[in-house]
């Protein structure tokens, strides 16, 4: 049964689905937020403990990723957040797509009468097959972003849980565009968001810069499809494609803007260089990339509880390339592309970097 | 709409969450009470949410209850209210883990000793 939105996020299928998924996302605040911060207090204390007396030394200024785990994994509050953090991320996909694939000839009806509507404005490649890199289950969706057809539908709800509430009304998306740095000549005719996912940021592009022409990109056609489907809905004109971030086949020097908002953890090291490169290609000279994106720890610049973390969601998360990610320099390897990198704008979320980087004019 | 769709959507798909899962204790019993903890608090919480929907559309409709719990849409007072009470569900059910998080109990971290097995 098709139950409507509340603002602009669907509603479950039934309202047993509902009670259950609001269940955890009430649970997963509780964990995130009350029982994480116990895992890290206790852990960083013991870690100094350790350093303190000798028994602990760091290798090249860094604690070695074992001995966090080990000295982490004391503490029964640790297997204890694992344990609830992996449930409650398979409950919540278990039942979210339980839950609209009872309506998926209506969901899959939805975006093929979109795409009859508006087709000039769906790209899609026939023939056009997802490498296997990025075939993964990220985050333990049911077939990653590419392999279900329910996938958009699946995601929103999914991410709408996983953001604990405080996005249904894509707020947190809303607070990405804004904070988008334009390019310096202020000139935004056409904008890309690359990795846009079902386009929520790419459709708040749009109300941003309403003269300019919007494209969003993803490697998933079924994220491409729900985008495409949910842009009209709300009567935005913006463009979905299916490709590769790393071959967009877009012409070069024809964006003004583009934005990433936590693609490149998702993808390989050498992945991040070849999307790097083919960004640096199609934005114009002077033109300027927004990019939002994990922390990196090439300088030992993170905790060692967020060391934990992001080790713990690579391997129990399904975030297979993230570790490398982390580990690499980030900032280093957005300047040998070609760029000049900066700072940007800080978010709520200050877990985040933001950088701008600029092609230079 | 009564044209099947032309893309198959399988039953069931996910390599990632099937199976045996992941244990994270050295018993794996305590993973399975965990995850029964959980399942069963989420069970709670889905019949009371159904009774409180129930009873806010008795209150304003009387009849067709079946349908009418199903179409329901809650006003902004009302999910903020059914918020606060789930969220008292998940204090009440697991503030045990956060009442006593360190094998020695609740006392500061900070205040217990630095050497030791503390395991």
């Amino acid at each position: 049964m098709n139950r409507g939105m509340i603002g602009v996020t669907p509603r479950p299928t039934t309202l047993a689905d509902e009670s259950y998924l609001e269940f955890i996302t009430s649970f997963r605040r509780l964990a995130i937020q009350q029982m994480f911060p116990k895992v890290a207090e206790h852990g960083e204390i013991r870690l100094a403990q350790a350093m303190e007396s000798g028994a602990l030394e760091a290798e090249d200024g860094h604690v070695p990723l074992t001995e966090i785990q080990r000295i982490f994994g004391e503490n029964p509050v640790t297997p204890t957040f694992q344990r609830f953090v992996r449930t409650q991320q398979e409950m919540m996909w278990r039942r979210t797509r339980e839950s609209f694939l009872r309506d998926a000839d209506t969901l899959m009806a939805w975006m093929e009468e979109a795409a009859a509507k508006a087709p000039e404005r769906l790209h899609i490649e026939p023939g056009f097959t997802p490498p296997e890199y990025t075939r993964r289950e990220i985050h333990c969706q049911p077939g990653g972003y590419t392999d279900d057809p329910l996938g958009g539908a699946v995601y929103h709800y999914g991410t709408k849980v996983f953001y604990e509430g405080f996005n249904d009304q894509d707020e947190l998306h809303a607070e990405l565009v804004e904070r988008a740095t334009p390019p310096a000549d202020g000139k935004v005719a056409r904008v890309l968001d690359i990795g846009c996912s079902i386009g929520q940021a790419t459709t708040l592009l749009k109300d941003r810069f309403p003269d300019a022409e919007v494209w969003g990109l993803d490697v998933g056609e079924p994220m491409i499809r729900y985008a495409h489907a949910r842009a009209l809905d709300h009567g935005k004109e913006v463009h979905f494609k299916q490709a590769l971030a790393e071959d967009t086949g877009f012409e070069s020097d024809s964006f003004d803007l583009v934005l990433s908002y936590i693609v490149f953890h998702e993808v390989p090291v050498q992945k991040m260089r070849e999307i790097l490169a083919e960004t640096y290609r199609v934005l114009r000279p002077g033109g300027s990339f927004t990019i939002y994106e994990f922390p990196s720890n090439d300088k030992g610049q993170v905790s060692a509880s967020t060391r934990f973390l992001v080790d713990y969601d690579s391997r129990n998360n399904c975030e297979p390339y993230s570790p490398d990610f982390v580990a690499a320099d980030f900032r280093g390897i957005i300047a040998e592309a070609g760029f000049e990198v900066a700072d940007g704008p800080g978010l709520s979320n200050d877990f985040l970097q933001s950088i701008v980087a600029t092609k230079p004019a | 709409m009564d044209d099947k769709p032309a893309i198959e959507v399988p039953e069931t798909l996910g390599e990632e969450i099937g199976g045996a899962g992941k244990a994270y204790f050295d018993d794996v019993v305590i993973d399975n009470i965990l995850d029964a903890l959980l399942e069963l608090s989420a069970a709670v919480w889905t019949y009371h949410d159904r009774v409180n929907v129930l009873e806010t559309v008795l209150a304003e409709k009387g009849i067709e209850v079946s349908d009418a719990i199903e179409a329901h849409v809650p006003s902004a007072e009302e999910i903020a209210r059914r918020e606060k009470e789930r969220m008292a569900l998940v204090d009440r059910v697991f503030g045990a883990f956060l009442r006593r998080p360190t094998p020695r109990g609740p006392a500061p971290l900070a205040q217990q000793p630095s050497t030791g097995d503390d395991t």
